[in-house]
C-alpha cells in the first residue's frame, strides 16, 4: 500500500468502534446527561415535554444525608469483594498447577461451570441455600452442632444479607480472577523459580521476589475490572434484598435503580448514574493511564 | 481490505434490516389486529382461546392478539408501551399499580364509558385506584381477596369440629394444631395482605391522608395491635420470618400434608393439586375470622383493571374488547374458572355453591384497598412493609420499626410525579 | 493438606451449580422437604417438558441465538480491526483511544436504558431485533478490543514482516499468518460476549415490546413466576438448558480463556 495514505489506515480501522460508540454509548450518554438536568419522571417520558431543571438534582441528592451513605457502602463492598477476589484468585491460581493432573482439571472446570452459570439462576440457587427453615446451609450448620442456626433468618439482618451476598458475587467471581492468574503463572520461565529456591527462597519469598513482579500488570488489569464489575453488580443483590434490610445492602446502582426504575425518578436516576461514573472515572483513570502506556 | 468492507456492510445491512422493519406496514390492509395484554396466571389458555374464538366470530375483521405477559419486569414493560408510538390496545394491570399509570398521562379516559359498562355497581376495590380526579381510567375486570385454607384431615385429628369465628378462637384452633410435627398454620415473615387486614381491623391504616399530604401510618396503636396479632398467629407454625408467601410457594410447602392453614385466594387449591393430589377433597375454607363473630375479618381486595393506552392506534376497537372482558357473559365464565370475585356485586351470585368461593365473597363484603395513590406502587415495589415485618418478627422494637416504615412511606408517597 | 484445600474449593465451586441441575430433576413434592436429599430420589423430566413447552421457546431460542451471535460477531470484528490499529501502528490519539475503551466499560448501562429506549423509539428501531444487536455489540465490544488487543501484542510483528517481505501485502500477511494464531484468541474473548449477551434481560424488557415473537431466552428464563409463586423446578430446569451453550462452549474453550489478556499484560 502507498506509503502517503499509511497515516489513514489506523484511522479508518477504528472508524467502526467510533461510530459505534459515538451513536450506542455517546448519544445515550448525552442523554442521560440531559436528564439529569431535567424534571424528567414517568408523566414526561410518557408525554414528553420536560422542562430544565438546572442543578436541582444534583443539590438533591448532594445535600441528601442517603447518597453519601449508599456512596460509602459502595466503597466498602467494593473493597471487601475485590480484595478477597483476588486474594482467593491468587490462591486458587497458585494451587492449580501443583496438583495432580485429574484433580486440576476437575477443578478448572467446576470453576467454568460456576463462571457460566446465568447470574439469575446463580442468584436464586443461593437464595435457596440460605433459605431459613429449608435451606441446606442453616442444615449443615445444625449437622454440625451450631444449634443456633436452627431457622436462623439471613435476610432478615442487614449484616447477614450483606455476607450472603458478598459469598455469591464473589463465587461468581472468582473463577475469572483464577484461571486468568493461572494462565499467567503458566507464562512465567520455570528456570526463575528454580533459581530463586536455589537461592534459598521459601515459598512466600518466592512469591513476592518473583510472582508477583512478574505478573504485577495482569494483578492491576484484574483488580480494575474487578473494581469495575463489583461496583456496577446489581442483578443480585436486587433479587436476593432489593438493597434491604433497611438499606444495609443499598450499593450505588441499587439506589440508582430504586430511585429511577421503582420511583420513576429518571431525572435523579441519572444524575446518579452521571456521578458514579464520575466517580469511578477518578478512581481507576490514573491507573488506567499507567497501565495502557507500558 | 475485504475484512474492512465486510465488517462495514455488516453493521450497515444490520442498519437497513431495522429500517424495513418499521411497524405500521403490515396495518395497512387485512383484519384489524388488535393486542391484549393479560398477565400470566389471570385466565386459563382455554377460556382465552374461547373468548378469543368468539369475540372474532361476532366481530368480522378483528384479529385477537391475545399475549400472556410474564410478572418479571413488568412495570418497566408496561411503562415502555405507554410511552411507545405503538402501544398495545388493551393492558391488563394490577389494581394497586392502575392509579400510577393512570396519572402518567399515558391511559385513556374512559369516564364516557361507565354508564355503558353497567359501572354503578363495580366493585369499590377496583373502580377506585382506577379513578383519578374524578375521571375512570382503570376498567375492573376482577377481583380475589384472601380466606384460610386448612386441612381437613388435621382438623379433624385434632378435634376441631367448627372453623373459628373469631381472632381469638383462630389462635385456639392453631394453637391445636401446631403439634407432633405439624404446623398450625405456615404464614411467611411477609404477607402484607394479611397484615394489612389485622390492621384495618383494629382501626388502623397503612397510610392516611392528612391536608393534601400522605402519612405513614404503621406506628399507630392500631396499626401496632394488628401486628402483634400477626406476630402472635405467625409463631403457631414454621413459616419463614424472612421471605414472603411466594418465596417459597405456599402452595408447594401446603401440598406436603402437614400445614394446617394457609392463607390465600381460594383459587390456589387447584396448585396444590398440581403438587400431589392426596389432598384431593381435604380442603376446606373459612373466612378470615374477624375481632368479633358477627364480622368477618376485613381483607385486602387484589385483582386488575384494564386500560387502553393513549398510544394505541385503535381506541374504538379497544373499548369494544374490553366491554367484551367486561361484561357479564366473560365475567361469569371467568369467576368460574378461576374462582374470582366478578367485576361487579350484582353477579356475585355465581360464587355460590362452591365452598372456596364461597368464603371469599363472605370476606369479600369486607374488602378494602391500598391507599389510593399513584405513588402507592413504589411503596409496594421497595418491599419497606416486608422489611419491617421481618424486623419486628427477628426481635425487633415494634415502635421503633413501625415508626421507621411509616417516615419511609411518607417520603415515597409524598414524592411528587 | 494441598489437596484437601483443593477439594474444599472444587466443593464449594460446583455445589450450587450442581443444586440448580438436581433441582431441575427432582420432583415438584420433593423440592419443599423437611431434610434436604443431595441426590434424586425419583428422578423427573417433568420440569423440562414444562420448560420446553413454554410458549415461544423456540422461537426466543432462535432470537438468542441470532441476536448474540450477531452481536458476538459484528465486536469481533470491529474489535480486531481497532485491535490491530492500536498494536501494529502508531498514531496521534492512540493512548486516548486506548483509555477510552477501558473507561467504556464502566458504562451505566442500567442508567442508559431510558436514553436507548427513547432513541429506539425516535428512530422507529423499537421491536427490532437489529436494535437489541446493536446495543449488545456495543455492552460487549470495550471488553473484546481490551481482550484481542492483549492476544495480539502477544504474536510477534517480525512473522508478518517476514510474510511481506515474501512479497504478501499487509492485509494478506494478517490473513495467512496472523489470523490462525489469533484464532483460539477470538473463540475464547467470544465467550466473554456470548455470556453477556445471552444473559441480558433489562433492554429486551423495554426495546421489544408488541411484537413478542421477538423476545429472547431470559424472558422465558423469568416466565416461570405467577401471582401463586415461581415455580421452581420449571425455572431450574430452563436455567439449566440456559446456561447449557454456555457452559458447553466454556468447557471447549476452557484452556484458552485468559491466555489472551496474560499475554498482553505480561509481555508488557
Amino acid at each position: 500500500m502507498p506509503a502517503r495514505n499509511r497515516s489513514l489506515w489506523p484511522y479508518l480501522l477504528i472508524a467502526p468502534t467510533v461510530a459505534g460508540g459515538a451513536f450506542l454509548l455517546l448519544y445515550p450518554l448525552l442523554k442521560a446527561a440531559v436528564i439529569s438536568f431535567q424534571h424528567f419522571r414517568m408523566g414526561e417520558l410518557i408525554r414528553g415535554g420536560a422542562v430544565f431543571a438546572g442543578l436541582e438534582n444534583y443539590t438533591e441528592l448532594l445535600t441528601g444525608a442517603e447518597f453519601w451513605q449508599v456512596l460509602l457502602r459502595t466503597v466498602v463492598w467494593t473493597a471487601i469483594n475485590v480484595v478477597l477476589i483476588v486474594v482467593l484468585g491468587t490462591g486458587i491460581a497458585l494451587m492449580l498447577p501443583r496438583l495432580r493432573r485429574g484433580l486440576r482439571l476437575a477443578l478448572m472446570s467446576a470453576l467454568a461451570l460456576a463462571w457460566a452459570t446465568p447470574i439469575i439462576a446463580a442468584t436464586t440457587v443461593f437464595q435457596w441455600l440460605f433459605q431459613s427453615e429449608l435451606g441446606v446451609v442453616n442444615w449443615v450448620l445444625v449437622t454440625l452442632g451450631l444449634d443456633q442456626f436452627q431457622g436462623y433468618t439471613w435476610f432478615a439482618d442487614g449484616t447477614a444479607t450483606f455476607a450472603v451476598l458478598v459469598i455469591l458475587v464473589v463465587w461468581q467471581s472468582v473463577p475469572f480472577a483464577a484461571l486468568t492468574l493461572y494462565a499467567g503463572l503458566t507464562t512465567i520461565p520455570v528456570e526463575l523459580f528454580e533459581s530463586a529456591r536455589i537461592d534459598g527462597g521459601t515459598g512466600w519469598q518466592v512469591f513476592w521476589k518473583v510472582t508477583f513482579p512478574m505478573l504485577r500488570q495482569l494483578f492491576a488489569l484484574i483488580a480494575a475490572l474487578e473494581v469495575i464489575w463489583v461496583a456496577k453488580c446489581f442483578p443480585q443483590i436486587w433479587v436476593l434484598s432489593q438493597g434491604g434490610p433497611d438499606g444495609a445492602t443499598t450499593t450505588l446502582p441499587v439506589y440508582a435503580f430504586k430511585v429511577a426504575r421503582v420511583l420513576h425518578r429518571y431525572d435523579l436516576g441519572s444524575a446518579v448514574a452521571m456521578l458514579t461514573v464520575l466517580i469511578l472515572a477518578v478512581a481507576l483513570i490514573s491507573n488506567l493511564r499507567r497501565m495502557v502506556r507500558s | 481490505m475485504r475484512n474492512r468492507i465486510l465488517a462495514l456492510a455488516a453493521v450497515f445491512a444490520l442498519a437497513a434490516c431495522g429500517a424495513a422493519e418499521e411497524p405500521g406496514q403490515q396495518q395497512a390492509a387485512g383484519p384489524v389486529k388488535l393486542t391484549v395484554w393479560i398477565m400470566d396466571g389471570s385466565v386459563t389458555q382455554e377460556l382465552l382461546k374461547k373468548f378469543e374464538t368468539e369475540y372474532e366470530a361476532a366481530h368480522q375483521g378483528v384479529d385477537l392478539d391475545i399475549q400472556i405477559q410474564a410478572w418479571d419486569g413488568i412495570g418497566e414493560r408496561v411503562t415502555a408501551a405507554l410511552a411507545s408510538t405503538d402501544a398495545p390496545d388493551v393492558i391488563e394491570v394490577g389494581n394497586t399499580q392502575v392509579a400510577q399509570y393512570s396519572a402518567s398521562g399515558g391511559v385513556s379516559d374512559l369516564s364516557a364509558k361507565v354508564a355503558d359498562l353497567k359501572g354503578e355497581d363495580w366493585l369499590p376495590g377496583l373502580a377506585q385506584p382506577g379513578k383519578i380526579d374524578g375521571k375512570q381510567y382503570g376498567i375492573p375486570w376482577y377481583a380475589a381477596n384472601r380466606v384460610v385454607v386448612y386441612n381437613k384431615d388435621l382438623f379433624k385429628a385434632a378435634g376441631i369440629t367448627e372453623p373459628p369465628k373469631t381472632r381469638d378462637e383462630w389462635i385456639e384452633v392453631t394453637e391445636k394444631l401446631n403439634k407432633g410435627g405439624n404446623q398450625g398454620i405456615y404464614l411467611t415473615g411477609q404477607t402484607w395482605y394479611a397484615l394489612a387486614g389485622f390492621v384495618w381491623d383494629e382501626g388502623g391504616d397503612l397510610a392516611v391522608q392528612e391536608g393534601g399530604k400522605w402519612k405513614g401510618a404503621l406506628d399507630t396503636p392500631q396499626a401496632l395491635a394488628g401486628m402483634d396479632y400477626y406476630q402472635r398467629l405467625q409463631a403457631l407454625g414454621k413459616g419463614p420470618k424472612d421471605a414472603d408467601e411466594a418465596n417459597p410457594p405456599q402452595h408447594e410447602v401446603f401440598a406436603q400434608g402437614k400445614v394446617g392453614q394457609i392463607i390465600a385466594v381460594p383459587g390456589i387449591a387447584a396448585r396444590v393439586l398440581e403438587v400431589d393430589d392426596k389432598l384431593k377433597d381435604k380442603m376446606g375454607f373459612f373466612p378470615i375470622p374477624g375481632k368479633t363473630a358477627d364480622k368477618p375479618g376485613t381483607v385486602f381486595t387484589g385483582g386488575s383493571d384494564l386500560i387502553i393506552p393513549v398510544a394505541s392506534q385503535r381506541q374504538e376497537q379497544a373499548y369494544e374488547v374490553v366491554k367484551a372482558l367486561a361484561g357479564e357473559q366473560f365475567q361469569t365464565e371467568l369467576a368460574k374458572a378461576m374462582s374470582f370475585v366478578p367485576n361487579r356485586t350484582s353477579l356475585a351470585g355465581v360464587l355460590a355453591g362452591d365452598e372456596g368461593t364461597a368464603a371469599m365473597a363472605v370476606g369479600a363484603a369486607n374488602g378494602r384497598a391500598t391507599p389510593n395513590t399513584p405513588n402507592w406502587a413504589a411503596v409496594e415495589a421497595t418491599s419497606v412493609i416486608k422489611q419491617y415485618m421481618t424486623a419486628v418478627l427477628t426481635g425487633g422494637d415494634p415502635a421503633a420499626e413501625g415508626k421507621k416504615v411509616s417516615e419511609s412511606i411518607t417520603t415515597t408517597l409524598n414524592s411528587g410525579s | 493438606m494441598l489437596n484437601a484445600a483443593a477439594v474444599a474449593v472444587l466443593v464449594t465451586t460446583i455445589f450450587p451449580v450442581y443444586w440448580m441441575f438436581l433441582t431441575a430433576f427432582k420432583p415438584t413434592r420433593d423440592i419443599q422437604s423437611d431434610t434436604p436429599t443431595f441426590w434424586p430420589a425419583h428422578p423427573t423430566l417433568d420440569h423440562f417438558v414444562t420448560a420446553i413447552n413454554a410458549p415461544g421457546f423456540w422461537t426466543y431460542w432462535r432470537n438468542s441465538l441470532l441476536v448474540t451471535v450477531g452481536a458476538v460477531l459484528i465486536a469481533l470484528v470491529v474489535a480486531m480491526l481497532a485491535a490491530f490499529a492500536v498494536t501494529r501502528m502508531s498514531w496521534r490519539g492512540k493512548g486516548a483511544f486506548v483509555v477510552a475503551v477501558f473507561a467504556a466499560q464502566m458504562a451505566p448501562w442500567e442508567a442508559l436504558l431510558v436514553p436507548v429506549f427513547i432513541i429506539a423509539r425516535d428512530t422507529q428501531l423499537l421491536d427490532s431485533l437489529a436494535m437489541l444487536t446493536g446495543v449488545y455489540f456495543m455492552i460487549t465490544l470495550p471488553f473484546t478490543i481490551v481482550t484481542l488487543r492483549g492476544f495480539l501484542a502477544a504474536i510477534p510483528v517480525e512473522l508478518e514482516e517476514a510474510a511481506q517481505v515474501d512479497g504478501c501485502s499487509r492485509l494478506t500477511a494478517f490473513r495467512r499468518v496472523v489470523f490462525p494464531l489469533l484464532a483460539p484468541g477470538l473463540m475464547a474473548t467470544s465467550l466473554f460476549g456470548f455470556i453477556t449477551a445471552w444473559n441480558e434481560f433489562a433492554f429486551v424488557n423495554v426495546l421489544i415490546i408488541k411484537d413478542q415473537d421477538r423476545r429472547t431466552l431470559p424472558v422465558w428464563l423469568s416466565s416461570f413466576r405467577d401471582v401463586f409463586g415461581t415455580d421452581w423446578g420449571a425455572t431450574m430446569a430452563a436455567a439449566s438448558l440456559f446456561a447449557l451453550p454456555a457452559l458447553l462452549l466454556f468447557l471447549f474453550l476452557q484452556r484458552r480463556v485468559g491466555t489472551g489478556m496474560t499475554a498482553g499484560a505480561v509481555k508488557g
